[in-house]
């Protein structure tokens, strides 16, 4: 019974999870029909104008494609920031308050504000930059008070010995969101594109009622008790946890633990309510690691969100595919970052260094971009151009969002504070996402897409790149000394 | 019996305010019969006109109605003689087969006048006026007496197969006055730019969801939540 009840508990935290990644998908996925409704018809320099005007000029929020478009990535923007912020406050109120209800309320709400964004507005004809903006605005907000009450629930039930299996499930969980969300849009688009947002939204809206009857969100809510429970989160009290990533110790189930996360914008839990913030904001962002983990992240960020954000957009407007199709094309992305993050996770658990293989596959990356911006008109070859270059760019984004718990919180100076710890990763998580944010609309201000994703990722990626090495070097010389003391004991 | 009173009076409004909106839509519609005084001679090209089609003639306007249940339209006008110096919106006549408008000493047409007017066949115009939508939109234009005969509107849309070169995706092209044509959306598309295709089936989406949804949460409320102490 208690196994069943795990089953549910993780199934539970990972389709709330599934279900928010896969209304995220569904605003990229239906871009092309998005700015298709907000601009007139585009003519031929001497042809008139279409008649009616009803059907074929009238709705003229943008006055072309390109505005339409601008407009589009600082939405992406206004909800990556948003988000952000959200997840600095909704640690402080999950504490507060009741998870089941936060997490019920994070669901529900961010599913009524979809539905008004994408459905309401369209069935009304009410087209509006400020509301389409403050709507977004709030729907950040509320989807960032579910992952950290997911991972709390994750932590109240399981504890060490699980925990591996769980985060390594949980890492495929936002591209199962997209594959899934990238299904659901696709299906109905040609009824329209508000019929995409009701569909996921009411389907949210579901999960987050199933999740109300449904959740138990400790096992103390039954009169259970785990060995090792924490209720304070996945960052845990017991003294493996500090042990530092570098040397070799056997317990890198551990570094396992911290292998696995969500490839998007998460923040593990929020301090616990009893101590205090053990670490100042500006001390934890000097302390060595943060800085170019932060750098590093946010260009890897950039690239995965640009992916994200614009692919089935790219893909119809290039090659001219239907934004059906092209939808159901960008899901191989998801597939190979899957495949990458597991992978790769697996790889530098059983070396027991990041670094490395961090640094060989965004090499790769670079080349895998280059390789997918010359992708012939072609949808099978341009799928598995696609599901490379997921592979290279996902699984390092994998490992960097978990890389950093790992490492930073075996450093001395934060030794035995747990409250420190959520507090650097949320910084390099926050870090992270601010500035893919801010890049989106930077990119976006250029009109050749596919030359900038090709320079604008490959530099990103370099950028990575370049950030870790220092990272990089310090752990091939471990790596190096470790292997001459082993030498010298034989 | 109070609210059944003031419910008949609210119908008996409704009822009086349409009359009045029809009669005075009719009214709009005679008023360019009205543009100038007089009316349509027998002897002139849109008198024959109206008498082989079995027309009645009301001021400078033509009128018939294709079967008794409709409302009677305009097929003919003739507004020559009118000193019009600008045409700009015959509202009513686009129904019309026939247009006269000779002897006037007309300055300009504006472009959007004849939209619309897709049964437009014959045109009489001052000779110093250019057919509308241009000559490449008539049949036969020719000068006959000091005016202007344009004959013939022609079908502005490429005929090539099912759905024609000039409209966007999904749209099908019909003539839509002299040099005009006009894009609606084709079988099973609707909406802006005919970009939405068939009817969101509903019932089959939402129903098994409404349903799972319920079984689910009842099956887990029974499982898991009863058991629950608050905390």
């Amino acid at each position: 019974m208690l196994c069943h009840s795990f089953l549910s508990k993780t199934a539970f935290c990972l389709s709330s999870y599934v279900l928010l990644h896969a209304s995220r998908k569904t605003f990229s996925n239906v871009k092309v029909s998005i700015s298709a409704q907000w601009t007139p018809s585009i003519l031929n320099d001497s042809s008139p104008a279409f008649s009616p005007g009803e059907t074929w000029q009238d709705n003229r929020l943008f006055e072309d494609e390109k505005q339409a478009t601008l407009f589009l990535g600082i939405l992406d923007s206004i909800f990556l920031f948003s988000y952000a912020l959200g997840l600095y406050l909704s640690g402080v109120i999950g504490d507060r308050v009741n998870l089941r209800y936060v997490l019920c309320f994070g669901l529900c709400g961010s599913a009524a504000v979809e539905f008004v964004f994408g459905t309401l507005t369209e069935w009304l004809h009410i087209y509006n930059l400020y509301l389409y903006s403050s709507l977004w605005v709030l729907n950040g907000l509320l989807q960032s008070a579910v992952w950290p009450c997911v991972v709390a629930v994750m932590g109240n039930w399981f504890g060490k010995a699980g925990r591996g299996f769980v985060f390594g499930l949980w890492s495929a969980c936002a591209s199962v969101g997209n594959i899934l969300g990238a299904f659901l849009a696709s299906s109905v688009l040609k009824y329209g594109y508000e019929y995409a947002f009701l569909v996921t939204s009411v389907v949210q809206f579901a999960g987050g009622v199933v999740v109300f009857f449904g959740l138990l969100t400790s096992p103390k809510e039954v009169g259970l008790s785990l060995e090792s429970e924490t209720g304070l989160g996945p960052i845990e009290t017991d003294t493996d946890s500090h042990k530092p990533l570098m040397s070799d110790e056997e317990d890198e189930v551990e570094v396992e633990v911290y292998g696995r996360r969500g490839q998007s914008v998460e923040q593990p839990v929020e301090p616990p309510a009893e101590s205090p913030q053990a670490i100042g904001f500006l001390k934890a962002f000097c302390l060595p690691g943060v800085l170019p983990y932060s750098l590093a992240y946010a260009c890897l960020k950039l690239v995965n969100y640009s992916f994200f954000f614009w692919l089935p957009f790219y893909l119809s407007n290039n090659y001219k595919w239907k934004e059906a199709q092209a939808d159901r094309l960008s899901v191989w992305y998801d597939v190979g970052g899957i495949i990458g993050g597991t992978l790769q996770g697996l790889i530098s658990d059983f070396m027991g260094k990041r670094a490395p293989v961090l640094v060989v596959s965004l090499m790769l990356a670079i080349g895998a971009l280059v390789g997918y911006s010359r992708s012939p008109n072609d949808q099978v070859i341009n799928g598995v151009l696609l599901a490379i270059t997921g592979f290279f760019i996902g699984g390092p984004s994998n490992i960097i969002s978990s890389a950093i718990s790992a490492d930073l919180g075996r450093q001395d100076a934060l030794r035995g504070s747990k409250e420190a710890l959520a507090t650097v990763t949320g910084i390099v998580d926050g870090t992270g996402s601010i500035g893919a944010a801010a890049g989106q609309v930077k990119m976006k201000k250029k009109s050749n897409w596919r030359i900038k994703q090709n320079e604008f990722g490959s530099m990103r990626t370099a950028g990575s790149i370049v950030f870790i090495t220092p990272l990089l070097v310090r752990e091939l010389r471990a790596m190096w000394t470790e292997r001459r003391a082993r030498q010298r004991q034989l | 019996m109070k609210a059944l009173c003031s419910c008949m009076r609210f119908v008996a409004l409704v009822l009086i305010l349409n009359l009045f909106f029809q009669a005075s839509y009719q009214l709009t519609e005679l008023q360019v019969c009205n543009l100038c005084g007089g009316i349509i001679l027998n002897s002139s090209a849109v008198g024959q006109f109206c008498f082989f089609s079995a027309g009645r003639i009301d001021g400078r306007c033509c009128l018939r109605n294709d079967t008794t249940n409709d409302p009677e339209h305009i097929i003919g006008l003739d507004l020559s003689n009118c000193s019009l110096t600008c045409v700009q919106d015959l509202q009513g006549a686009s129904t019309a087969f026939m247009i006269d408008l000779s002897f006037n000493p007309i300055v300009n047409i504006s472009d959007t006048a004849f939209q619309g007017f897709n049964k437009l066949n014959y045109m009489i115009l001052p000779q110093n006026i250019d057919c509308p939508g241009s000559n490449t939109s008539w049949e036969k234009v020719e000068i006959k007496k000091g005016n202007r005969h344009c004959e013939g509107q022609r079908n502005m849309c490429n005929e090539t197969g099912q759905l024609s070169m000039n409209c966007p995706e999904n749209s099908l092209c019909a003539p839509f006055g002299p040099g005009f044509f006009e894009c609606s959306c084709a079988e099973n598309f609707r909406g802006y730019k005919c970009l939405r295709e068939g009817e969101f089936p509903a019932l089959q989406v939402f129903g098994p969801l409404a349903a799972s949804t319920v079984v689910i949460s009842v099956l887990l409320w029974a499982t898991q939540r009863r058991k629950a102490k608050s905390l």
